[in-house]
């Protein structure tokens, strides 16, 4: 085993998982695991090809993150808005 | 390169200004939670931005209590950048736990066990549930 272990996203899964609230974390969690253990077991392949799959749940879970609280926030805005065009604020 | 992370720096520090003046359980223009939007449960990372509001203010004990996980999160974090400070930094050549064959597994069923268990409306379990 000369070759270095592959990036596992482990770190990354768990932030995704527990300050973005989303479930694709947990896939990412998942296929960390596999990396270490596939690297461990001597079948860098398989791990390499893990530690990508982790990359790319990883990356979609903070995409689709960071899409939900933008969606959000003009959600919110747009609801704002149309309340102050009714005149619901005009007892400031 | 420089550009690009000075940028990243100071989007993290507003949001850092943002949650240390803004208690999210007061105020509801941020992001709710998709997964409890969605289906009524509580996810595993549900209480999140209220833990932050609360450890920015010092309060350990309203962190523990939005989300017990939430500790954790920041435990591996620490570990993980200070792992790789003093070993690029030192030149040391510490083993680093988070490439370890059972470290995902163990954490995997620490998130598991804690996302139905705080699911679960009765004391003791509610305790887990954000407030």
């Amino acid at each position: 085993m000369n070759q270095l272990q592959p990036k596992n996203y482990l770190i990354q899964s768990i932030l995704i998982t527990l300050f973005c609230c989303q479930p694709f974390g947990i896939v990412g969690i998942v296929f960390a695991s596999q990396v270490n253990s596939k690297y461990s077991a001597g079948d860098y392949k398989g791990a390499l090809q893990a530690s990508k799959e982790a990359k790319k749940w990883t990356k979609w879970g903070f995409l689709s993150g960071i899409f939900l609280g933008i969606l959000f926030l003009v959600i919110y805005g747009v609801i704002i808005f149309f309340a102050y065009e009714n005149g619901e604020f005009n007892d400031f | 390169m420089t550009f690009k992370k000075l940028s990243i720096a100071f989007l993290l520090l507003g949001i850092a200004v943002l949650y240390l003046f803004i208690n999210p359980s007061e105020v509801d223009f941020l992001p709710k939670c998709p997964f409890y939007i969605t289906t009524g449960f509580y996810c595993a990372g549900c209480g999140s931005q209220r833990a932050t509001h609360q450890l920015l203010n010092f309060n350990f004990l309203g962190v523990l209590q939005q989300n017990v996980l939430f500790v954790l999160g920041l435990f591996v974090l620490l570990y993980h950048i200070s792992i790789l400070g003093l070993n690029s930094i030192f030149k040391k050549h510490y083993y680093n736990y988070i490439y370890h064959p059972k470290t995902p597994i163990i954490l995997l069923i620490l998130i598991i066990t804690f996302w139905i268990c705080r699911n679960i409306p009765y004391y003791p379990f509610n305790i887990l549930a954000p407030h």
